[in-house]
């Protein structure tokens, strides 16, 4: 009942200094861990900073980076999405339809050109991400519910179109005119993979929004306080409804990514990658009750996802290990996080009493 | 009123509520450039009325007419462009924005069509505190603000706004007096800028002090209008309680030497850094409690008294002090030990805190009844049978959802929760508040009754009318510290004002020579 504390005691400047050390090491956590990963990965395993090695490692990251930007939207509102991998996984077969059974228009056989195929594919998914809007604003039905429940609609509409087959040869053919699909996966740019330039893109566009715009500044309101954010006039339901089709959007382009990647499209593709996604947004410092978090934090996060799974099979580490301590660091980051919160507390009165007076 | 105008008038306006008519065919004018004032009772429906007038609420029936054309106000946002703003009651700031996010939250000037145009939302924030006179860096977390500062931040938002009508509900309930003095400044500054304002309170030296224009509702109607002059302190309280003069609750002097009951020594609770709204913290706070007494504590938003009840109950993790019962220590640190020992809790927020909404009326009562691992349902049904005919709660079937109740009956069934485990020490965190008069009446009746059968009973107000009527003596919280103890003859509005504002010295207690009246 009587916890004595330490904070009793004004420290000396020198634990002050170790205090405001100890508060930023918790609050760039992200990074801290980043760098050792990297130090750690680079010293075990030689082949680790290749090019090769690396190219390969920011492909990856791409792909868990896209999600995670859009899943922030959707976490900083105080939702969640966990369609997102499936809807990925949709948007591969849609593509990957479009590309070798084409379109029936009139009892002919249309094939869409690539660039058209891509509007659709983002098309399709945008519907299912408006619908988990809808669900979650207009029908007042729990984030998690909501998109539990798309999950599984887009998974199974993926199953659906080719009845559970892959869809391969996605190259495309002269004859149809829709060559040039497996460029978007596949084709480099300034020595970096195009999809990490989707990946850069998406970040500077999706932190400008953030931090530079209204919307951005409504989401974080939402999280914060729905009902003051309703109050002061904000449009929530719109608000919560972006996030959800910023969510899908990214998830199309995982998608397509994938299937050109790959040059085939298989409808289980995605599983999981929600979890992925919101690992990450947690390991960046985005709170899951909302109102709290960084677009730079989740992309933080990815790369530490990312640099953790290749890095443990470049050891060599088994694959069950390899989840036993992926999800020992998912754990760890948000323990630290709540740690941060009260330490924060706890110390804050000494960090301010130069400029605020004696604390009590 | 001859030479001002009706600026904005409600007409007629009905609005239901499950299981009460917050208010009834309600006329209210609000004449242009006055600070025009509503009172009543908490539960009274002026909280209603504003929220329809500002767009949060639609009313059921009746309409609003501005200068004399019919208007529809189905948003905040659309009464904003019509020129009318609130300040709720509880202040909704976003905590984890700064200041001049949060006066623009919203509404932000842009650039380029889509950019945040950072520099004009920050010289305009610091125009609209300057106008207030309260000079903040723009640039800080509301989180970090006063509540008194937070209220600051939004009557600035209605002010960049450009609100013809403010409506400020309950303004001072969380204010110091110095707060609350340059608050008024404040409306001065507004009512001769040209603003209408609309001032809800039940405080009455802050509503005869400011006030041009009087409507005093009770139970959703209006009982009373009055301009300044013909107002006098009487007239407000004998409209507002609907009695000619309040009935002095009967008064059963404790003997000094009753013994003691529950004592509690040097209680300290470290506050939350973060946000002081969230728990404020208390500094050795001691008192005894002797049998048959009713102590009440009295203090505003953010004084500790919450976190003192919830202290007492195992709730909060303290810091220091200890807590006897009937002269053997009591482990305070869960809530499981303190219920073992009889002490029971009626909280604050009878939604968030107390009643299970999905359950039944009977089933809320009988979730009290801890004892046993089978529940027999024949006994419980018969306890609880009877505890309903003691607090006479008016429900047609025990089965019926608790939602189903008016306000007045849901806190009487926690108090029946409460009474199911025959509690030592009742502790009750403002007893009735959304409660009606005739309801609030029975209340203070019960409670009596329960203290004249030995159950010390503790509980917190921030009303002053309440703690007169209900406390054998009345301890003061200020800013987590107790500021004076006051025996039920010292009991007077500015005695118990006083020693609650953190302004004032904390020994000495300047004496009552201010006449309101």
């Amino acid at each position: 009942m009587t916890t004595s504390s330490p904070s009793r005691h004004r420290p000396a400047s020198l634990t002050r200094f170790s205090v405001r050390a100890l508060l930023f090491a918790l609050r760039a956590r992200a990074v801290v861990v980043l760098v050792a990963l990297l130090i750690l990965f680079s010293v075990l395993a030689p082949s680790f900073l290749t090019t090769n090695n690396l190219t390969i490692l920011t492909k990856h990251i791409a792909i868990s980076a896209i999600l995670a930007i859009g899943m922030t939207f959707v976490v900083l509102t105080g939702g969640i999405d966990l369609s997102v991998g499936s809807v990925a996984g949709l948007g591969g077969m849609v593509a990957g339809y479009l590309l070798t059974q084409g379109v029936v228009i009139g009892g002919v056989v249309h094939y869409p050109a690539v660039a058209l195929i891509v509007l659709l594919t983002i098309a399709v998914c945008l519907i299912a991400g408006s619908l988990n809007g809808w669900l979650v604003a207009k029908a007042g039905v729990a984030p998690f519910i909501a998109t539990l429940g798309t999950l599984y609609i887009a998974r199974g509409a993926a199953l659906l179109l080719s009845n559970g087959k892959t869809f391969p040869n996605l190259a495309g053919q002269a004859a149809r005119g829709n060559l040039g699909f497996p460029a978007l996966g596949q084709s480099f740019f300034l020595g970096l993979p195009l999809p990490v330039w989707v990946m850069l893109a998406l970040f500077a566009v999706a932190q400008v929004l953030a931090v530079g715009t209204p919307l951005g500044r409504h989401i974080y309101a939402v999280g914060g306080n729905e009902r003051a954010a309703r109050l002061a006039g904000i449009r929530v339901p719109r608000v919560k409804i972006f996030t959800y089709l910023a969510s899908s959007f990214c998830a199309a382009l995982v998608g397509l990514i994938i299937a050109s990647q790959l040059e085939a499209a298989h409808p289980a593709t995605g599983e999981s990658f929600e979890l992925n996604a919101i690992a990450a947004v947690v390991l960046g410092g985005t709170s899951l009750m909302g109102g709290r978090g960084s677009i730079p934090g989740s992309l933080i996060g990815a790369f530490v996802i990312g640099v953790l799974s290749d890095g443990l099979v470049m050891l060599g580490v088994s694959e069950f290990w390899q989840m036993v301590i992926k999800g020992a660091v998912i754990v760890l980051a948000v323990a630290v996080d709540q740690l941060q919160s009260r330490l924060q507390a706890r110390f804050l009165p000494y960090l301010e009493s130069s400029t605020a007076g004696g604390a009590e | 009123m001859s030479d001002s105008t009706v600026l904005l008038e409600a007409r007629a306006i009905t609005r239901r509520y499950p299981g009460t008519l917050a208010l009834d065919d309600v006329t209210f004018k609000v004449y242009r450039n006055r600070v025009n004032v509503l009172i009543g009772e908490n539960g009274a429906g002026k909280s209603t009325l504003v929220r329809v007038l500002a767009g949060v609420e639609t009313a059921d029936s009746g309409e609003l007419l501005l200068e004399g054309a019919p208007i529809q106000v189905r948003s905040p946002r659309e009464a904003a462009a019509l020129g009318i703003s609130i300040v709720h009651q509880e202040l909704s700031v976003l905590s984890n924005l700064d200041i001049s996010e949060n006066i623009f939250a919203g509404r932000e000037p842009v650039k380029a069509g889509v950019l945040l145009n950072r520099p004009e939302e920050d010289n305009r924030a610091i125009r609209a505190l300057a106008t207030l006179r309260k000079l903040m860096q723009v640039r800080t977390k509301a989180a970090k603000l006063s509540l008194g500062c937070r209220q600051i931040v939004e009557v600035a938002r209605t002010l960049d706004q450009g609100a013809r009508i403010l409506i400020l509900d309950e303004p001072t309930s969380a204010l110091s007096t110095t707060e609350t003095d340059s608050l008024f400044q404040v409306i001065e500054d507004l009512k001769r800028s040209g603003v209408t304002i609309i001032y809800i309170s039940h405080r009455l030296h802050e509503l005869l002090h400011l006030g041009d224009w009087f409507t005093v509702l009770r139970s959703g109607r209006v009982v009373g209008q009055a301009a300044r002059g013909e107002v006098s302190r009487n007239w407000i309280v004998e409209r507002m309680s609907g009695r000619a003069i309040a009935e002095p609750s009967p008064v059963y002097p404790t003997l000094p030497d009753a013994p003691v009951l529950a004592q509690a020594e040097g209680i300290t609770l470290a506050g939350s850094r973060i946000d002081e709204a969230a728990q404020a913290p208390l500094h050795g706070v001691s008192f005894t409690l002797r049998e048959g007494e009713i102590l009440g504590i009295y203090g505003l938003l953010g004084s500790g008294r919450t976190e003192l009840l919830e202290a007492l109950v195992g709730a909060r993790c303290l810091h220091a002090g200890r807590f006897r019962l009937k002269g053997v220590g009591v482990d305070l640190s869960s809530v499981a030990s303190t219920a073992a020992r009889g002490i029971v809790l009626v909280s604050e927020d009878r939604q968030r805190d107390g009643l299970i909404p999905e359950m039944s009326i009977r089933e809320n009562i009988a979730i009290g009844d801890l004892h046993g691992f089978f529940l027999s349902r024949r006994q419980q049904l018969v306890r609880v049978r009877s505890l309903v005919r003691e607090l006479n709660i008016v429900a047609r079937d025990l089965e019926l959802p608790v939602t189903s109740l008016s306000g007045g009956n849901q806190q009487k069934v926690l108090i029946a929760r409460c009474l199911m485990r025959n509690p030592s020490l009742l502790l009750l965190d403002e007893p009735t508040r959304g409660v009606d008069v005739g309801a609030k009446a029975e209340i203070y009746h019960l409670l009596r009754r329960l203290a004249i059968q030995g159950i010390g009973i503790l509980f917190t107000s921030s009303e002053i009318e309440e703690t007169r009527t209900l406390a054998d003596r009345a301890l003061v919280l200020c800013q987590g510290r107790i500021s004076a103890e006051l025996s039920r003859g010292e009991l007077t509005d500015e005695t118990l004002f006083a020693a609650a504002s953190p302004a004032v010295n904390t020994v000495s207690i300047p004496p009552s020579g201010v006449a309101l009246t």
